[in-house]
């Protein structure tokens, strides 16, 4: 870690892992969204409010209220402001002057609102924090969600068990739904952080501190701009060398008319120097939420990729054909077995409204056998140990019978997918379509999320998070090289 | 230290190198160009060109002309002291022509490289990232498919080695139907000294070089062109 770094980390320690939070103006009219998302925080939680009519309501709350910061009795170490924009330059006053940790401002309606106001005091805030060394998150963000000490933006947000994601964005809206979506799919946040206009911390702040913090193993990033791109990319170098750096890059605004006399200054738009520089980072280019979300179950759940060479296995033929195209667009190679495996298959695969060469259609041989479970187990290890095969893809199909009918016959077949996950060497991917019952295949993704296998809920963004998984795993090899 | 050809330029006011300082400052950098030498006269165009050996190329050099061919200011394949004069004349002539207030330095005299694959490898600088290298196969390549890479500067050799082979073109380098392939390693080569060299020159606004000739056996870069922050 450079000395930079440190400092930043040094920096954030307090702000990121708050013993006593304080929110300032929190009310009736929000629902106390800010003091109910702190109701499971293992911490001192204050309210500063000095409008009395909010005093029962937060009284109710068992919330110690006070009228200023600095008539709270002991330290605090991170504030949560929710005040109109006009007092936020006495709140950053009384932030300093009360030497907290750090303040996150909720308040909107500083520069995004290109308003002379609300660019003026968007500056009064910055110079004030600047100079005093503040930690200030924001304005116009949510601010910190960690949820090992139950510290929140939102009542939805799940506590008590941290995880080992880490994950940073400019927006709001996205850190939220990320949590959300992530909880539905076996991802847990270690630490993350939405920071808005980021007048006085930015990304590259929040990269740092994530890329060292130990509980941290893979970082997601929403990025609309960054305010110094040589720090970043420095920053952004190093932390993808040792942990995995997702980069969702929005708002790709247009260059106007560039005043340029060379070729190269005509085509070096921000977009693709953004791809650039990930690519040159080993940072995970991902383009939407749903990109985000798979690629980070890859990376969180399946093993190491060795290559880009997948086994498939389909429910039907029809599917084993659309997957097969699916997985060969998205850059991934689909090769024929070893004949060894070949002669193992031949042993008990029913060809009869079937077929084994790769992909696999394998619904005489599992759907409608009497041994089908254990036929299953069979054709997992053949492709497992084929060595021509880097990756185990199967479809699953919820509405079949054996799954929709009863635990007493879905239950075999699951326990014999967890048992072959864990047994594989290589990364085993599941994709489970929906069909027509969202609601089956729901419960059974569920179902699998508990037994610690992640699945995919198309072809598509199976094969495009697989292929980044495997892109991703390149990268870190050559890296290995270089260095050798 | 402020390079010499650079503090020249800014001192007389001027944000666009002329071809022959460009190369100069390229050569400097440890980049294969082309030997390029200015003629103030007809009769040092045609001793130059006698010493270089023909065929040789004549351009005008002018600061205030940056689209040389475009203005006539451009002859290819000269093949004898005849043909030199007579080019000189009609470079300085369409020069006046195309621009009556131009500085016209002169004209540059350069041996006619022999035919390679033709790539460019520019700089510029992006608003978030600062300095960013591209690289692409010349012509209409670059002009019309737009098949260029780029990377931040500083470029490691990985970074080098994976633009080059980004690009769309690339099998057109690994000497396509019997075409003399190009040297890819000095191709890495020149473009970790260009990122060497821009990142400690924060004078470059930017640059470009196209097109270099790349050969089995070495590239050298036929024209050049640097424009320079200007001093606020």
């Amino acid at each position: 870690m450079s000395k930079v770094a440190e400092s930043t980390v040094r920096k954030l320690d307090r702000v990121f892992n708050p013993r006593s939070v304080a929110v300032v103006g929190d009310k009736q009219a929000l629902g106390y969204m800010w003091l109910r998302s702190l109701i499971p925080f293992k911490g001192k939680v204050y309210s500063v409010q000095i409008d009395p009519n909010e005093f029962p309501g937060i009284a109710e709350l068992g919330v110690e209220n006070h009228l200023t910061l600095m008539d709270i009795p002991g330290p605090v170490d991170y504030v949560i402001a929710s005040v109109p924009r006009a007092v936020a330059p006495r709140i950053v006053e009384d932030c300093i002057q009360k030497k907290v940790g750090g303040v996150c401002f909720f308040t909107s309606g500083f520069a995004e609102t290109n308003t002379e106001e609300g660019i003026r005091l968007q500056r009064v805030i910055a110079d004030l924090a600047r100079k005093a060394g503040l930690n200030l998150i924001g304005p116009n963000c949510v601010g910190l969600y960690n949820p090992k000490i139950g510290l929140r933006h939102t009542e939805a947000q799940g506590y008590g068990e941290g995880g080992s994601v880490g994950f940073i964005a400019q927006s709001g809206t996205h850190a939220t739904l990320f949590s959300l979506v992530g909880q539905h799919e076996g991802i847990r946040i270690s630490k993350s952080v939405s920071y808005g206009n980021a007048v006085v911390l930015d990304s590259t702040d929040f990269l740092e501190y994530l890329g060292a913090d130990e509980e941290t193993k893979i970082i997601g990033m929403y990025i609309e701009g960054v305010k110094d791109g040589r720090r970043f990319f420095r920053s952004l170098r190093e932390v993808s060398s040792r942990k995995p750096v997702l980069i969702w890059k929005g708002g790709e605004t247009e260059e106007g008319a560039r005043a340029t006399a060379s070729h190269t200054g005509v085509l070096a738009e921000s977009g693709i120097v953004w791809q650039a520089a990930m690519k040159q980072c080993g940072a995970i280019k991902v383009d939407n939420l749903d990109e985000m979300v798979d690629t980070v179950k890859a990376l969180l759940y399946l093993k190491p990729a060795t290559g880009t060479r997948v086994g498939l296995i389909a429910m039907s033929g029809g599917q084993s054909v659309v997957v097969t195209d699916t997985f060969a667009k998205a850059g991934l190679k689909v090769p024929l077995l070893t004949q060894s495996s070949y002669q193992k298959l031949a042993t008990f695969f029913n060809i009869i409204g079937g077929s084994y060469r790769n992909p696999f259609d394998i619904s005489s041989t599992f759907l409608m056998a009497d041994d089908g479970v254990s036929n299953l187990a069979s054709m997992l290890d053949v492709m497992g140990q084929d060595p021509n095969i880097d990756c185990v893809v199967l479809e699953l199909f919820p509405v079949i019978r054996p799954l929709s009918q009863s635990p007493e016959t879905a239950d075999p077949i699951l326990d014999t997918l967890s048992d072959f996950n864990e047994r594989s060497e290589k990364p085993f991917m599941l994709i489970v379509t929906a069909a027509y019952s969202d609601a089956l295949a729901s419960e059974t993704r569920d179902k699998l999320v508990k037994r610690g296998i992640p699945s995919f809920s198309n072809f598509e963004r199976a094969a495009k998070a697989l292929k980044k998984l495997a892109d991703y795993y390149q990268f870190r090899h050559e890296q290995s090289q270089d260095y050798m | 230290m402020p390079n010499k050809i650079i503090s020249n330029a800014l001192r007389n006011g001027r944000t666009v190198l002329t071809e022959v300082e460009s190369k100069q400052l390229m050569s400097e950098a440890g980049i294969p160009v082309i030997e390029t030498t200015l003629a103030k006269t007809k009769a040092q165009a045609i001793s130059m060109s006698k010493d270089l050996g023909f065929p040789v190329v004549l351009k005008i050099v002018s600061p205030d002309i940056i689209h040389k061919s475009d203005s006539g200011g451009v002859k290819l394949g000269l093949g004898n002291a005849t043909q030199v004069g007579k080019a000189y004349a009609e470079i300085i002539a369409a020069a006046k022509r195309a621009n009556p207030k131009a500085a016209i330095h002169g004209v540059s005299v350069q041996k006619m490289a022999k035919p390679g694959v033709e790539v460019i490898m520019g700089m510029s600088k992006d608003d978030q990232f600062g300095p960013v290298l591209m690289f692409g196969l010349g012509g209409v390549f670059v002009e019309v498919l737009k098949d260029v890479a780029f990377r931040i500067v500083p470029l490691v050799r990985r970074d080098a080695s994976q633009m080059i082979r980004e690009i769309k073109g690339y099998p057109l380098l690994e000497g396509y139907r019997g075409q003399e392939p190009a040297n890819i390693t000095l191709l890495e080569d020149i473009l970790l000294k260009l990122s060497d060299f821009v990142d400690r020159t924060p004078e470059i606004k930017e640059l470009d070089l196209n097109p270099i000739l790349a050969y089995s056996d070495g590239a050298v870069a036929v024209d050049a062109r640097v424009i320079l922050e200007s001093q606020a």
